[in-house]
């Protein structure tokens, strides 16, 4: 068994490096036949136009592929060791997401005599948002999960910064789209020069740093024992990991899924030792994306546009992360320990009057107070003023009703599933009601919301019934159910960003609805999903007692008598029922659904029941805020409810991890 | 809800509108076709709100001061002319309008896109809706705009003056047409790139504005390749490798950066197009807009055909 184990990575090795050889002769093959292959590298001939826009075009194309893939990989090898986790990666940490961000100001905001810090800009930016995950997931003991899902919300909140920026400049949007969605087209040898060096310094001083690292590998306390200065390499390691992302990311826009799946796809094969595993990754991650980068070339000029390598490649690796779930052997964690761990930052009957106050009063500013750029503004009475109440009355509503849900979905997810940090879009129906839509929309040019919302909640469904299935056998473990929605909900999110390269005109609506906007909707709608969210509550409180069972651990429970699983299943399904019902009304960002549940826990509704209803005081009053701001912080401009309350969500899970130190 | 809904607005036409009820039914209403069936309007539109820069200068062009305008600072960079007239509101950006600004401008007519569909019914409940596509794969954008252009003209009453600019338009094509024809050469076919970065660019095709009013003009476009919704095709350089024979013109704005790095690649200076010193530069046109834009992109299109090559 060890025997072939050790084989396995080699011989999935040869067979790449084979594949690559055919994809390098396929590429050469028409100067092969009149022997002109060295020519063609070296010098071509600048009188004929093939050989100059092979030597120009394919050759750097396939030199950057294999050079972003290598990069990526290695970083990945990098991560995954020292934060001791198979899931982490640039993609997945955060990282990448900061540095496309930076870039993404840097580049529409930045003037042109600030060029030469554009490199440092993104290497901040990458580093900024590493940082953020580590301490939102810090003081838990780092356990796997907590690592994935801090940067899964660091990821959703850049990712909906970048797109906010280029909402507000949107004659921008084809260009900064393309770059974002990853795009390894090239003219000239300019961004080889470019990447080359910077990956090679990041790989010697990685690689330098890879016997130290092989000692980390063991654990902090056997390292520190064996004098390596732990926290200075984590660093150091870590630091050059960012800088291999921020210089691939900075040339060829976001390529993910390298990163993670290849240096975890060669521990499940058996490479374990960290030198092993990083010679290894660069040298399968450069054959991985030169092998993606060829499929995708054959599909270029269809429809007369390009396919996104990036975008692409996130649909070829991320079939991968359910692979090494199923391989993985990811641990709960401490999270039972950590739900008594959490100190009280106010106490539970403050925050109900305050909540309460600030409900009665939010009601009233959202409907009679608003701004109109030169300072505040009371509704006065006019014959206008019944239709102004109305429109204001209808958004503020849906994005509150929206919050409620978002909240009951949220408590229903994090108690089942034991993880307070878990949240509907974790479960990937947020992210397949969107993409329904979306596809619906851009593609088959459905443009009643109506029929719109119909097909999202049959996406939404799907999407739940796929997570049933890949979770059948991991019945007794529902953290395995979040992890495989994060990687259903990686799969959507690059599929979105396909469609949108290729929607068209309407681009700019449908990235601010996925930002959560509230623009859009109208009061029937609202009527619906407030009704649903009402039933679904009562239902949810009136099953109080086993939800409160459940949230106690599957073994308990089921000495106690109770069918956990089949429970389970159904307390999600209403969870994700909301969820799909509150994506369908101001789209898939719901970091509601994560805070009000954890905030309220925080605050010491324990019981289930005192849980949902806290919650959903929360989450209302969180929209509610979100909303107002949104309408009214740049008047004119309407910003996304969902960004606002993104915004909300991530300042406080980062206060709460400072005020933990 | 629609009941609600409905009831309030009886209301407040009780209180405020009993007066102006008897003015509805004296004069023949206006027809129009849009996307969402007829249109009729009891009379002219005066107070016109536009969220699209394209209806925008339209308005403009037939001597309408639109009351309110979205995203007017962006106009001023991308789309130059028609100058915005002052005292219009500010309604934000074009994918989301400010409906409370919208509302205070007190509109009379409110000219929208389907791109932006879904709030096709908010906007209705504040002004009648003229819902206008300009962009339709299969058609070709000028048509379309012409199209639009003797819509908005019959809903603001000024058919007359709708048709008069339109026979100008045709008139001044046909003569910048002439001119470039003389000036390019016989045989020598155009095309109008974009630089997307400095490895990406866009062809217009025959579908697009600028290949429509090219068409119109009759100046002969080289490009005649797969285009996507927008009316281009984008790629690498390869893809204008097989016009290369003909003469190129790209557009603004362009970071001078990706203008430097561009013409300095060996396969822009390999293109016959860039040896036979047949590349020109055009101002700012906004390549999405009406016939207003169209106009404008001809009359650049010539003059700096006319001025000679780029550098």
């Amino acid at each position: 068994m060890t025997n072939t184990r050790s084989r396995l990575p080699a011989t999935f090795l040869i067979l790449l490096g084979l594949s690559c050889v055919g994809v390098l002769i396929t590429d050469f093959w028409p100067f092969l036949q009149k022997g002109l292959a060295g020519q063609v590298m070296f010098s071509p001939d600048e009188t004929d136009f093939d050989q100059i826009l092979f030597h120009y075009s394919i050759l750097p194309r396939l030199a950057m592929a294999f050079l972003c893939g290598a990069g990526l990989a290695l970083a990945g090898a990098a991560i995954q060791t020292v934060l001791r986790n198979p899931l982490a990666s640039p993609t997945t940490l955060g990282v990448g997401a900061g540095v496309e961000f930076a870039l993404t100001i840097f580049l529409l905001i930045a003037p042109a005599s600030m060029a030469l810090f554009q490199e440092a800009f993104a290497l901040a930016g990458g580093m900024i948002a590493l940082g953020a995950v580590y301490l939102i997931a810090s003081k838990r003991g780092n356990a796997t999960l907590w690592l994935i899902l801090a940067g899964m919300i660091v990821n959703l909140l850049l990712q909906s910064g970048s797109q906010i920026v280029l909402l507000f400049n949107e004659q921008y949007l084809q260009s900064i789209f393309m770059w974002g969605a990853g795009d390894l087209a090239q003219n000239g040898w300019e961004a080889t020069e470019f990447v080359l060096p910077r990956v090679i310094i990041g790989m010697i001083a990685v690689l330098a740093l890879s016997r130290p690292l092989d000692l980390l590998a063991l654990g902090d306390e056997t390292a520190s024992s064996l004098g390596a200065k732990v926290t200075t390499l984590r660093f150091l390691i870590l630091g050059f990991a960012v800088f291999i992302t921020a210089s691939v990311i900075s040339a060829a826009g976001m390529i993910g899924f390298v990163g993670l799946a290849v240096p975890a796809a060669l521990r499940i094969a058996g490479l374990t030792r960290s030198r092993d595993l990083m010679i290894c990754s660069v040298v399968t991650g450069g054959f991985v994306l030169v092998l993606i980068d060829f499929i995708v070339r054959q599909f270029n000029g269809l429809g007369g546009d390009v396919l996104p390598t990036g975008a692409a490649t996130a649909l070829f690796g991320a079939p991968f992360i359910i692979l090494i779930l199923r391989k993985a052997r990811i641990m709960p964690g401490t999270q039972s320990e950590d739900q008594h761990s959490d100190q009280e930052i106010v106490s539970k009957t403050r925050l109900t009057v305050i909540l309460g106050v600030t409900l009665v009063a939010g009601i009233f500013v959202s409907l009679f107070v608003s701004l109109d750029g030169n300072g505040l503004v009371f509704l006065g009475w006019n014959a206008d003023s019944l239709d102004i109440l109305l429109g204001r009355s209808e958004r503020s509503f849906a994005a509150m009703i929206c919050g409620a849900a978002l909240a009951v979905s949220g408590t229903l997810i994090q108690r089942v599933g034991r993880n307070p940090l878990a949240s509907p879009e974790i479960t990937g129906v947020s992210s397949a009601t969107a993409l329904a839509m979306i596809i619906a929309l851009a593609i088959f040019g459905f443009g009643q919301r109506a029929e719109l919302m119909m097909i999202g909640a049959a996406g939404g469904i799907i999407s739940l019934f796929v997570l049933l299935i890949l979770c059948r056998k991991f019945t007794h473990a529902p953290h395995y159910m979040l992890l495989n929605g994060l990687a259903l909900t990686a799969i959507l999110g690059a599929m979105v960003r396909i469609v949108l390269t290729r929607s068209g005109t309407q681009t700019s609506m449908l990235m601010s609805w996925l930002a959560g906007t509230t623009y859009f909707t109208n009061m029937d709608e609202v009527l619906i999903v407030a009704g649903v969210t009402a039933v679904l509550l009562v239902v949810a409180i009136a099953l109080r007692r086993p939800l409160e069972l459940a949230s106690l651990g599957t073994d308990q429970s089921v000495s106690l008598g109770l069918g956990i699983t089949g429970f389970q299943f159904a307390m999600m399904l209403l969870a994700a029922i909301l969820a799909a019902s509150a994506t369908l009304l101001v789209g898939p960002l719901s970091f509601v659904g994560l805070m009000a549940p954890h905030l309220a826990r925080v605050a010491g509704y324990r019981l289930a029941g005192g849980h949902l209803l806290g919650a959903v005081l929360i989450g209302v009053n969180v929209m509610m805020v979100a909303e107002w701001l949104a309408r009214n912080m740049i008047y004119p401009a309407q910003l996304p409810t969902g960004l606002i309350a993104a915004l909300i969500g991530t300042g406080y899970f980062l206060i709460l991890a400072v005020r933990k130190r | 809800m629609k009941t609600i809904r409905a009831a309030f607005r009886c209301l407040v036409l009780c209180i405020g509108l009993v007066a102006v009820n008897g003015t509805y039914a004296k004069a023949d209403p206006i027809r129009i076709e849009h996307e969402r069936g007829i249109l009729e309007l009891p009379a002219p539109a005066k107070r016109v709100a536009t969220i699209n820069w394209s209806f925008t200068e339209t308005v403009i062009e037939l001597g309408l001061s639109p009351v309110a305008v979205a995203d007017p600072q962006d106009y001023a960079d991308w789309v130059a002319e028609p100058k915005l007239p002052d005292g219009f509101v500010d309604l934000g950006q074009r994918s989301s309008p400010n409906l409370e600004a919208l509302r205070a401008a007190k509109p009379d007519l409110i000219i929208t896109i389907p791109d932006i569909g879904m709030s096709y019914e908010k906007l209705s409940e504040i002004a009648p809706v003229l819902e206008l596509k300009l962009f339709d794969e299969k058609r070709p954008a000028f048509e379309a705009a012409r199209d639009v252009f003797a819509k908005i003209a019959k809903a603001t009453g000024r058919e007359a003056e709708g048709q008069a600019y339109l026979a100008h338009v045709d008139a001044k094509l046909a003569e910048y047409g002439e001119r470039i024809r003389m000036a390019l050469g016989p045989d020598q076919k155009l095309n109008v790139i974009y630089f997307f970065d400095e490895s990406t660019i866009g062809i217009f095709g025959g579908t697009s504005l600028p290949g429509s009013v090219m068409a119109a003009m009759n100046v002969p476009m080289g490009f005649t390749g797969e285009v996507n919704k927008w009316g281009f095709a984008r790629g690498g350089l390869e893809l204008i490798a097989p016009y290369a024979e003909g003469s190129v013109v790209y557009t603004n704005p362009v970071p001078d950066t990706i203008l430097e790095k561009m013409f300095a690649s060996p396969m822009w200076k390999f293109m016959a197009f860039t040896r036979n010193n047949r590349v020109y530069e055009l101002p700012v046109v906004w390549m999405y807009g009406g016939v207003p834009s169209s106009l404008r992109f001809a009359r650049l299109l010539t003059e700096s055909i006319e001025n000679g090559p780029h550098r």
